[in-house]
């Protein structure tokens, strides 16, 4: 590789993962005139409207309808998935003492392909928690440098919703803004839960909150505002842009995750279709193997990478990619993974901290059935949730949440409807009409909240590697080290005490029981015993900070320590407070591609 | 079937197989109909009662089926009828767990593993497995209907149709 020279391909920035971070970056970097390579590591199979169908039919026949069961992955590129966490025998070598319990996705358009959607600001005070409640640590940056990219990533990814709903809990808009597209009407159920609920107040140790059901933000589309164009469907192949134009409005297949069949929710694919092409490369089923760096610069001077033809045969070639800079965008816990196989931890400073400080949203079911039929199984996967106590002074001495309020009865939870068929079949011995009647009058009252619970960094919650455990193409696979501490389970416990209250004033009957529900890893907490499902939610694994001493990564995600490299994403965030992740990632990754284009276009 | 009055007669073995096949259906219906609390005509409308039959035929040991069958025919006519499967059929060691997976097939168009005792005391086959029977039986699933929705992922009601009040809302 020595004597191939710096840029001989001609490519200006080579980006690691095809996700929505990556797809960001090509999709500005291309436009700005600079020659971008993206690499992914697995294939692109659902980068065609018929591949992306494909991957439909492989979900309806899917026995588990989990998060991943659209989205097989290569065996080299193997990736997490849910069932592995109890058998403790998957892709993750898990050190415990708790298992982590999120996935993600290694496939062109990356975990976006089965998101869900909600694209929830972080609230001002989500930057500041150390400052402003004595935990967890402080970002760099704040709320309002990163609010015109929150914009940015809206407009981007195409949120639905209503500024004037928005706007608490400090969340603040420019005078005139608005979101592309109107909210996504809220389901009969939120209808019903608002009317019971709102405005009723609780406790969690900070004076009394009143409790409102809101429609959240979501990255699906719906009615556009003013000029904005949505973008449905798309084919990588097309050269017609009118293929963009295709689906379009949100139809409520109650299928966000774990995929939207006629594409109305947001995947990173529709931001990668709308790059420059003429400045773009992409190379799937290219495993990045290790960065190459300069020893006395700490430049990086190329990405090695396996590429291999046959998805299921381990038989691939090694190349080496090069460009003026490169980003890492594979993921939080693939960027810290790659970055320990390259051999650049350890080394002091920013290096010591690669891969520590893995966060989640550990999150709990809660199922009931409510009184009347609120019209379960229909519309998105949910539209609403309780957002009041992601924020406030309990914050001090325990973790925030946020309820995700479901529109797909206990489908979660439990395996509905097929679990509650079963349930009356073989459990209650019913048949015929009084089965038929029995489901009518049950399953339509079905009621899930997911409690999706803020967890501080700790250095103790790692991604690392051990040599004895690699992958079929022989890189270390990902070894994690993971436990729940007090902050959180004190916020777990907080949160059943809210939703008891909730469902209590909705006339709700609690179904809960862990036992009985699908299963999730447990955790004691006093005499409770929590059981946690992950929410797909990573982050924190190359902390990003205001000096190399403290973090791994500048304001700009750039690398303290190589400074032609960035790492974007989850892994960034210093604290991830209680809302879901990537609009805040698209966000960061924006304000990082308009920092890289005034330096390499410039 | 109209084999009976051609004037070109059909073989035996023609005619068995013709009149068995259409009797089983038939019969097989009938006995869904009173398995599901769902009409024939919801039931063939779903378009995989041969397909149903198939994987009974596949997954079950020889003679079971037509067992299972040759129950649902003894039982009474009239309002007695659907009162009687439970002693007859579902109470019943071999048919009874055949007969909820009956159920199961209609309802989520998937098969479900035999209890390990049935398999012990009737017999295995490697195609006793839970699987989805196919994507457009996952998609008729009875299931859907009875929840008066749609097959997550397929069949979408439109946009904002979650907002309207679901049948017995009192709305």
């Amino acid at each position: 590789m020595s004597e191939r020279a710096n840029g001989h391909s001609g490519h200006d920035v080579v980006v690691v993962g095809a996700g929505v971070n990556g797809a960001l970056l090509a999709n500005r970097l291309t436009r700005s005139g600079l020659r971008v390579l993206l690499l992914e590591a697995g294939p692109a199979t659902a980068w065609t409207f018929d591949g992306y169908t494909r991957h439909l039919e492989h979900f309806y026949t899917a026995t588990s309808k989990g998060a991943e069961s659209a989205w097989p992955p290569a065996a080299n590129a193997p990736q997490p998935d849910p069932a592995d966490v109890r058998t403790g025998d998957g892709y993750f070598v898990q050190r415990g003492p708790s298992p982590f319990a999120s996935t993600y996705t290694r496939l062109q358009g990356g975990s976006t392909l089965h998101w869900l959607g909600v694209s929830l600001r972080m609230l001002p005070e989500d930057f500041q928690l150390r400052s402003r409640y004595g935990v967890g640590r402080d970002w760099p940056i704040g709320y309002d440098e990163l609010e015109p990219f929150y914009r940015e990533a809206e407009w981007e990814l195409g949120v639905s919703a209503d500024v004037a709903e928005q706007a608490h809990l400090g969340i603040e808009f420019p005078d005139g803004y608005d979101y592309p597209m109107r909210r996504v009407p809220p389901s009969y159920s939120d209808k019903v839960l608002a009317d019971a609920v709102d405005g009723m107040a609780v406790d969690v140790g900070a004076g009394s909150v009143r409790l409102t059901v809101r429609n959240y933000p979501a990255a699906r589309n719906s009615i556009p505002r003013g000029d904005y164009r949505p973008v449905g469907a798309v084919d990588g192949y097309a050269t017609d842009a009118a293929v963009h134009d295709l689906g379009e409005r949100c139809a409520g297949n109650t299928a966000c995750t774990p995929i939207c069949p006629i594409q109305a929710r947001y995947h990173a694919g529709k931001t990668l279709a709308q790059a420059d092409r003429r400045n773009l490369e992409v190379i799937a089923q290219a495993v990045a193997s290790k960065v190459l760096v300069d020893p006395v610069s700490g430049a990086v001077t190329g990405i090695e990478y396996q590429r291999y033809a046959d998805p299921s045969s381990p038989r691939h070639t090694v190349h080496v990619a090069k460009g003026r800079s490169y980003v890492l965008a594979a993921h939080s816990v693939e960027n810290a993974r790659l970055l320990l196989a390259s051999g650049l931890a350890g080394r002091g400073g920013a290096g010591d901290l690669i891969g520590k400080g893995l966060m989640d949203h550990p999150a709990l079911y809660a199922w009931g059935l409510a009184p009347v039929p609120v019209g379960a199984f229909r519309g998105p996967l949910s539209t609403a949730g309780i957002e009041d106590l992601r924020g406030g002074a309990f914050r001090a001495r325990h973790a925030a949440f946020r309820f995700d309020i479901g529109n797909d009865g206990w489908r979660a939870a439990t395996g509905a409807p097929d679990s509650t068929v079963a349930g009356a079949v073989t459990g209650a011995g019913l048949f015929g009409t009084r089965l038929r009647d029995h489901l009518a009058q049950t399953l339509p009252r079905q009621v899930r909240f997911s409690i999706a619970v803020e967890q501080l960094p700790s250095p103790d919650n790692s991604v690392s590697i051990d040599p004895r455990h690699v992958d079929p193409l022989g890189n270390p696979r990902p070894v994690l080290s993971y436990h729940l501490d007090d902050y959180t389970l004190a916020g777990m416990a907080a949160a059943t005490e809210v939703y008891r209250q909730v469902f209590s004033q909705a006339g709700i009957q609690d179904c809960t029981d862990p036992e009985r529900g699908t299963w999730f890893p447990s955790v004691p907490y006093g005499d409770q015993v929590f059981h946690y499902h992950g929410m797909g939610h990573l982050a924190g694994t190359h902390v990003m900070g205001g000096s190399a001493e403290s973090s791994v990564v500048d304001p700009d995600q750039r690398s303290w320590q190589h400074r032609n490299l960035y790492l974007v994403g989850g892994g960034s965030f210093p604290t991830m407070g209680t809302s879901n992740p990537t609009l805040t990632m698209a966000a960061l990754t924006l304000r990082t591609a308009k920092q890289m284009t005034t330096e390499l276009a410039g | 079937m109209s084999e009976r009055d051609g004037a070109v007669r059909p073989t035996a073995a023609v005619l068995t197989a013709e009149r068995g096949d259409g009797a089983r259906t038939e019969e097989f219906l009938a006995l869904s109909e009173l398995l599901t609390g769902f009409g024939r005509v919801w039931l063939a409308g779903t378009g995989q009662t041969d397909s149903y039959l198939s994987v009974l035929d596949a997954v079950l040991p020889p003679g079971v089926l037509d067992e299972l069958l040759t129950a649902a025919r003894g039982l009474p006519r009239g309002a007695d009828r659907e009162a009687a499967v439970g002693p007859a059929i579902l109470a019943d060691p071999k048919l009874g767990p055949v007969a909820r997976n009956v159920i199961l097939l209609w309802y989520r168009g998937s098969w479900t593993a035999l209890p390990a005792e049935w398999r012990a005391a009737y017999g295995t086959s490697p195609l006793d497995t839970d699987h989805v029977v196919s994507a457009p039986a996952y998609q008729a699933g009875l299931q859907w209907i009875a929840a008066g929705a749609h097959p997550a992922g397929a069949l979408q009601q439109g946009y904002g149709a979650w907002a309207a009040a679901p049948e017995g809302a009192g709305r």
